[in-house]
């Protein structure tokens, strides 16, 4: 790939082509928050989070889904952004029902570590108090939509890590959900393999095993990217 | 002719107590009292909302009902869901469970003590309602105020140096533990038992003098005899965190004992008043009437046959004469049982403190669900507490009861404040002190209203003097 210049945040950077601001910021120590991107899953810019300012581009975009171009000036860190980053932040808490007190990921979520980054101290927006199903057929895990900010880390992981397909995505707006398998309950799938590694990649406490308390949630995304690069090497 | 209206007094907001809610006190044609009722009027729908969540996560849920007892909350919770999966929690987890539960009661007592009630006992119940209060009780007996801040702070010390927060601290879950206690918070909450007996012994004094001083009061005051019910463990002892159920009755002779709280729906019954979220439990087998049984510190007293540890024991020996071979029934001891089971507590807690396995590291045991009910039981520090779970096969809460130990107390508190009103109002125009003795006959049971109708609590409560057209004619609120 050749190597090309682009500017972030005014620091003059040298990288290849073919690769996403994201990754570029990411190799370079600059900080970018992120929510629906999972080392070793395709990006597909779902939660907005990630959005950077381009120099002759009117709109935001999102970091993890652009690439960069030579001399491209990129900024990660302007007032507008943050403005955009908070709203969006803010959406997610008030969207479903999230009360993280009582969540068993309190403390160990990406939600509300988005939270802290923001500098979130209330929510502007009236909650919609959505009428969410508890799903807890499955032997081993739960799968709670109350908490479920449809970042599809569960559908990716799913179909391009394990193969098995059996997250998907029912319904538009407000009322989208995850469903498993053709929206059955998740202990009655016939694709789940029960290999867990939604529950790692989950970034809240939608999805989480059974057998723990608040607390005791130790998820380990990184697992995914890894178990992708190994996988690599054995081809 | 019209008959003359009959009036009311209303107590609105009631002071010092955890909670909301307002007392009507119903005069006669003559001025006299008929009667007193104790209103809780908010409600929060805990156990309703609970429904459809997974069990496993009560006990996280279900502390934030109360900031003032939520290691009870917890501790009852956590029960339920090791029955639901048929599992016990490790010696150590025990103890650590043991010594958190005991610091909040500290904490809980102290505050009920020192905080809300003894500016009546120090500074008078006829003194200035302004300064009527730990602000003004600082102002006069620093000494005093400053001991009780600190010994709550011990006790809320203990959850702290255990789970890492001192409320709604996480940490005890199904099967025992998440976190040990280090051996250098072991020894820095052993360096706090000198300093917390004083203050609990403070107390005792200042109750006893107060006793002393008062005996004409503290003798009359809300006397009408009860059933009493409380947890002792297998020798009778006096027991907060892991014992069995039992009954006596208003002679001390033991209806039931060594009962398992799995089986309080066979003896506890509960209506519904039209004037109160608050429900009226009883004691099923002598029905509504005779049934009236109280729970808390002077319950527990009453019930046990012994204390665990000599200072609290020799306590618990005077407290225990008191009532000449019977329960102790005046409203008032509710105080001085308080105290009593602060010092028991804090001498336990040196105890468990020095147990070896405390600091030990075996602190869970694992399980699964396997059983549809759940239902578990601690004494919280206003009496017992029952939390009941039904499930269904993938544990998803298809049930949730909560038999708050505040709510048990609700016939008694009624009956306690129609005692007081009657002793000491006549007549619409009372002086604002003799309305606060009736306000203190409710602090007496420290009722915490937030737990008890799972209702999101204010400080304030309000007395109403109406008629019996319902019109209010007088209404002391603060």
């Amino acid at each position: 790939m050749p190597v090309i210049t682009v500017y972030i945040n005014g620091q003059k950077i040298s990288t290849e082509s073919g690769v996403t601001i994201l990754e570029v910021c990411k190799a370079n120590n600059i900080p970018m928050l992120t929510l629906c991107h999972l080392k070793g899953l395709h990006d597909i810019g779902a939660c907005r989070l990630c959005l950077v300012e381009i120099e002759g581009v009117n709109r935001l975009l999102s970091g993890c889904t652009t690439q960069v171009a030579d001399n491209m000036m990129i900024r990660t860190d302007t007032d507008r952004i943050k403005r955009y980053q908070r709203i969006t932040v803010e959406l997610f808490f008030a969207e479903r029902n999230h009360v993280c007190a009582v969540c068993v990921a309190n403390g160990n979520c990406e939600l509300q570590q988005a939270g802290y980054a923001v500098g979130l101290d209330h929510i502007r927006y009236p909650f919609l108090y959505p009428e969410c199903n508890v799903d807890t057929s499955h032997p081993w895990f739960v799968m709670d939509h109350n908490r479920c900010i449809m970042c599809t880390r569960c559908v990716r992981v799913c179909t391009q890590v394990e193969g098995a397909g059996n997250w998907g995505v029912m319904n538009r707006g407000h009322d989208v959900r995850i469903i498993s398998d053709f929206n059955t309950p998740w202990g009655e799938s016939s694709t789940c393999t029960d290999c867990g590694k939604c529950v790692h990649a989950c970034p809240t406490g939608a999805i989480w095993p059974k057998a723990v308390a608040q607390g005791q949630l130790t998820k380990y995304p990184e697992m995914i990217g890894e178990l992708v690069e190994k996988r690599k090497l054995l081809q | 002719m019209d008959k003359p209206a009959a009036k009311k007094i209303l107590i609105s907001p009631v002071t010092r107590i955890e909670g909301h809610a307002k007392i009507t006190i119903a005069l006669k044609d003559n001025g006299e009292v008929d009667q007193a009722q104790f209103h809780v009027n908010e409600f929060r729908g805990f156990e309703k909302f609970c429904e459809g969540r997974m069990y496993t996560e009560m006990p996280t849920i279900t502390p934030r009902i109360c900031g003032i007892c939520p290691v009870s909350h917890t501790i009852a919770s956590v029960k339920a869901c090791e029955m639901i999966q048929g599992i016990q929690p490790t010696y150590t987890a025990n103890l650590l469970r043991r010594l958190m539960h005991i610091g909040q009661n500290i904490s809980s007592h102290a505050l009920s003590f020192f905080h809300l009630s003894s500016p009546d006992f120090l500074l008078g119940y006829d003194s200035d309602p302004a300064s009527r209060n730990i602000i003004g009780l600082a102002e006069k007996f620093p000494d005093v105020a400053l001991k009780g801040i600190r010994l709550r702070k011990f006790g809320q010390e203990i959850s702290e140096r255990i789970t890492g927060k001192k409320i709604h601290a996480m940490g005890i879950v199904p099967g025992g533990m998440s976190y040990p206690l280090t051996i250098d918070n072991q020894q820095a909450l052993m360096q706090w038992i000198p300093e917390a007996l004083d203050a609990v012994q403070t107390g005792i004094r200042i109750i006893k003098d107060f006793h002393a001083a008062n005996a004409d009061m503290i003798n009359s005051f809300a006397t009408s005899p009860t059933m009493y019910l409380g947890t002792v463990g297998p020798h009778g002892e006096h027991e907060l965190y892991d014992g069995l159920l039992r009954f006596v009755d208003a002679e001390g002779n033991v209806l039931q004992d060594q009962l398992s709280p799995t089986r309080y729906l066979e003896f506890i019954a509960e209506r519904a008043v039209e004037w109160s979220y608050l429900k009226y439990p009883y004691y099923k087998p002598l029905g509504i009437e005779k049934g009236i049984y109280r729970v808390g510190p002077l319950a527990r007293l009453n019930v046990a046959d012994r204390m665990k540890t000599p200072l609290a024991q020799a306590e618990f020996l005077q407290f225990r004469a008191l009532g000449n071979g019977q329960p102790v029934h005046g409203t008032f001891f509710y105080h001085y049982a308080r105290l009593i089971e602060t010092l028991a507590g804090v001498e336990e807690a040196a105890m468990y403190l020095q147990d070896p396995e405390v600091t030990g590291t075996h602190l869970q045991t694992f399980g699964r669900w396997n059983n549809a009910t759940g239902i578990g039981a601690s004494e919280a520090p206003r009496g017992t507490l029952f939390h009941h779970y039904e499930t269904d096969d993938s544990g998803k809460l298809t049930m949730v009861n909560l038999l708050i130990a505040t709510g048990q107390n609700n016939p008694s508190m009624n009956r306690s404040i129609t005692d007081v009103a009657r002793q000491y109002v006549h007549g619409a125009e009372v002086a604002e002190g003799m309305l606060n003795r009736v306000e203190s006959a409710i602090r007496c049971y420290d009722p915490c209203l937030s737990c008890s109708t799972h209702a999101m609590g204010k400080m304030p409560m309000q007395i109403d003097i109406v008629n019996a057209g319902g019109e209010v004619l007088r209404s002391l609120q603060r």
